[in-house]
């Protein structure tokens, strides 16, 4: 192209061939597709927060929301909960995930099979893997009870989900249950990455093996732990089926975490204002928490880190 | 002091045997090296030493005890990996100090000991390092430094220099022999580089699939190979085969029909073989030589590599394609021509229609 053509050239025909404008067309797709499923209900849920919207429609009432949050006097103890619940079930998670990835990281005949046994509460639709649940935690009918009640420790029918602290734990172990094997498969895809030689050269120099487990696995899968720990905590922060299957937040509150308390307000009681007020309360916990931990996984991985 | 001694030493996987009845001897502060193709067997023989195999039958013995079944650490070796086994999450000091924190030496004797080590192996800048961050030489004496400040009794070497450039292979293979000046310790070093074998072992063991074909120094290897693997496998570029018919045999050697020299005496000591029987005639591509004469074997020039200091000729004799001489300077030769090669009946390597050699008569001075 002569330079006299490239003077004639528009404003319109050097935006289009600049470089940040064809990034911002191939980006473009993309970039609407996330404003429309996360941008736009962040937004409206932050309007709806600042109303009252209910079934008789709605009406800006400013900062009301916020206030009536913030002077609930149960409000603080749902959140503690919340996070009581959060550290509980992510670490036996992590606990259990790293064992049972240990154990089928061993060279045994049939390991293969004892790696699908390990998916189902992960593949079981989590609705009637909870049906299941309930079922072993009924007082008359459910398998832990009737082997309590064998064994002699209990004496007589004991409902689970019945009772504040029984219940909370009860919907601890489900939530573990649900939540270990993804754990457990990621660890172990972890573990196998590591090479083999390490622990042969560790072996060689006399390492027993909780010394290689210590010293060679631990800090080699560190940033799949560090990784799986986030995702499950906000998995975990954000459980919602599993409780609401087995006890609707229940008895009188004591499994109700802020994700149910936001159900309960927003959709069983139609105040779609207030639950939104709730709704963004989770969201900041969250995000305060994650970004906490990123700067943590960061520092964590600076150290681990190969180069 | 330490002598390593295998006995009979057998080795299955499953239903496949990969080891056949290997027994040698190796003496105090000797370098040994395994060498043979992939696949030969030589790493799982060195495992087997190492203690990361078991053998299937036959015994390990270290100074003389029995340690076919003891823990690494109980034989008194430490093993360098092909690749290197450095733990990328420790600084070069913790991978150097790994071994001394497994067997919870006081700290001040470890401080020392990993300096000399890092001190010995130039690695004194690098302690603070990652391995991640240094070159493969580096990473090279990283494992090797690991592997001495344990002081062992016997140091293996799993092929420790086939990820590394050719430059930098070389330079370390005068270091691991001056290093092993310095230790004064056995080490059994495996590698399928004939060269390596060559250039650092006191003594070399050649296997093949499994089966020991001939222990011994590299001069006797490259001068009286026992069999035709080993004198195909020894030597640079590979030793030349000829099939030729056996006329006769008497005190004197084999007289055998060549192409184009026809009936030759070869000097070498005979073994029962048939008249008539073809017998595979080995000779060298260096002890071949331009024929002044305008007599001996007929080669077609394919191919000229001037190397500067020797020129390699590539080129079909009779009914081989890949006949190969190595001449001397800058050879007088053309691709597509037909030169005459010279050979000293004394060179031929003779071997039986088994591979077995018949030793050759004439011996040179360094292995009187």
């Amino acid at each position: 192209m002569s330079s006299k053509n490239l003077a004639y050239n528009s404003l319109w025909q050097r935006l289009v061939r600049s470089h940040a404008f064809y990034a911002w067309l191939l980006i473009a797709p993309a970039a609407l597709f996330l404003f429309t499923i996360v941008g736009w209900p962040l937004i409206e849920t932050v309007r709806l927060s600042f109303t009252n919207a209910g079934l008789g429609g709605e009406e800006y009432i400013g900062f009301y929301n916020y206030e009536k949050l913030f002077s609930n006097r149960k409000y603080p103890g749902i959140v503690g909960r919340t996070f009581y619940w959060m550290f509980l079930s992510v670490s036996l998670k992590m606990i259990l995930g790293l064992i049972g990835a240990l154990l089928l990281n061993v060279k045994l005949r049939g390991r293969a099979a004892f790696r699908v046994l390990v998916m189902p509460p992960w593949i079981v639709p989590m609705a009637i893997g909870c049906i299941g649940w309930l079922w072993v935690y009924n007082g008359h009918f459910g398998i832990l009870a009737g082997v309590l009640m064998h064994l002699g420790i209990l004496d007589g029918p004991f409902e689970f989900l019945a009772y504040r602290n029984s219940a909370f734990y009860s919907a601890v172990i489900t939530d573990v249950w649900v939540g270990t094997p993804m754990v457990t498969v990621f660890f172990l895809a972890a573990m196998q990455g590591v090479s083999q030689d390490l622990y042969e050269a560790a072996y060689v120099d006399g390492a027993s093996r909780w010394y290689r487990f210590r010293r060679i696995t631990i800090p080699q899968i560190m940033p799949v732990i560090l990784t799986m720990a986030l995702l499950s905590a906000i998995w975990t922060f954000n459980s919602f089926e599993i409780i609401w299957i087995l006890t609707e937040g229940g008895p009188r509150g004591a499994t109700t975490t802020m994700i149910i308390d936001t159900y309960k307000m927003a959709i069983a009681n139609y105040k779609f204002g207030y639950g939104a007020t709730r709704a963004l309360m989770v969201v900041m916990l969250l995000a305060i928490f994650s970004l906490l931990y990123l700067v943590l996984l960061n520092k964590v991985n600076e150290r681990f880190k190969v180069k | 002091m330490a002598t390593v001694s295998l006995k009979s030493i057998n080795k299955w996987f499953d239903s496949s045997q990969v080891l056949y009845d290997i027994s040698i001897d190796i003496e105090d502060k000797e370098f040994v090296v395994f060498v043979g193709p992939s696949g030969c067997g030589k790493t799982t023989l060195l495992r087997i030493v190492a203690g990361l195999e078991d053998v299937s039958s036959g015994e390990v013995e270290i100074d003389g005890i029995d340690v076919s079944s003891a823990h690494p650490i109980e034989r008194g070796i430490s093993m360098v990996f092909q690749s290197y086994a450095l733990y990328p999450h420790l600084s070069v000091f913790e991978n150097i100090a790994f071994p001394l924190r497994v067997a919870k030496t006081p700290k001040a004797k470890l401080q020392e000991m990993v300096m000399r080590a890092a001190d010995i192996l130039r690695l004194t800048d690098r302690l603070e390092h990652k391995p991640g961050q240094l070159s493969g030489g580096q990473r090279q004496r990283v494992a090797i430094g690991r592997s001495i400040v344990r002081q062992p009794k016997v140091f293996l070497f799993d092929e420790p220099l086939s990820n590394l450039d050719a430059a930098l292979r070389g330079e370390m293979r005068v270091e691991l022999s001056k290093l092993h000046k310095s230790l004064n310790a056995t080490m059994i070093y495996v590698t399928h580089d004939q060269v390596e074998a060559m250039t650092m072992a006191d003594r070399i063991m050649v296997l093949s699939e499994g089966k020991l074909e001939q222990f011994g120094t590299p001069m006797d290897l490259y001068h009286h190979p026992k069999t035709k693997f080993v004198a195909g496998f020894i030597g640079h570029p590979k030793m030349n085969f000829l099939t030729a018919s056996c006329l006769s045999i008497d005190s004197d050697g084999v007289k055998v029909e060549l192409p184009a020299i026809g009936k030759q005496l070869l000097p070498v000591e005979p073994i029962k073989v048939n008249q008539g029987e073809e017998l595979e005639v080995g000779v060298r591509p260096e002890d071949l030589m331009l024929s002044e004469t305008g007599k001996g074997l007929p080669l077609k020039v394919d191919v000229l590599e001037r190397l500067g200091g020797s020129t390699l000729v590539y080129g079909s004799l009779d009914k081989y394609p890949n006949f190969c001489a190595m001449l001397q300077g800058d050879a007088n030769v053309r691709e597509g021509e037909l030169v005459n090669l010279d050979v000293k009946p004394a060179s031929f390597h003779v071997f039986d229609s088994n591979g077995n050699a018949m030793k050759r008569r004439e011996v040179p001075e360094i292995l009187k």
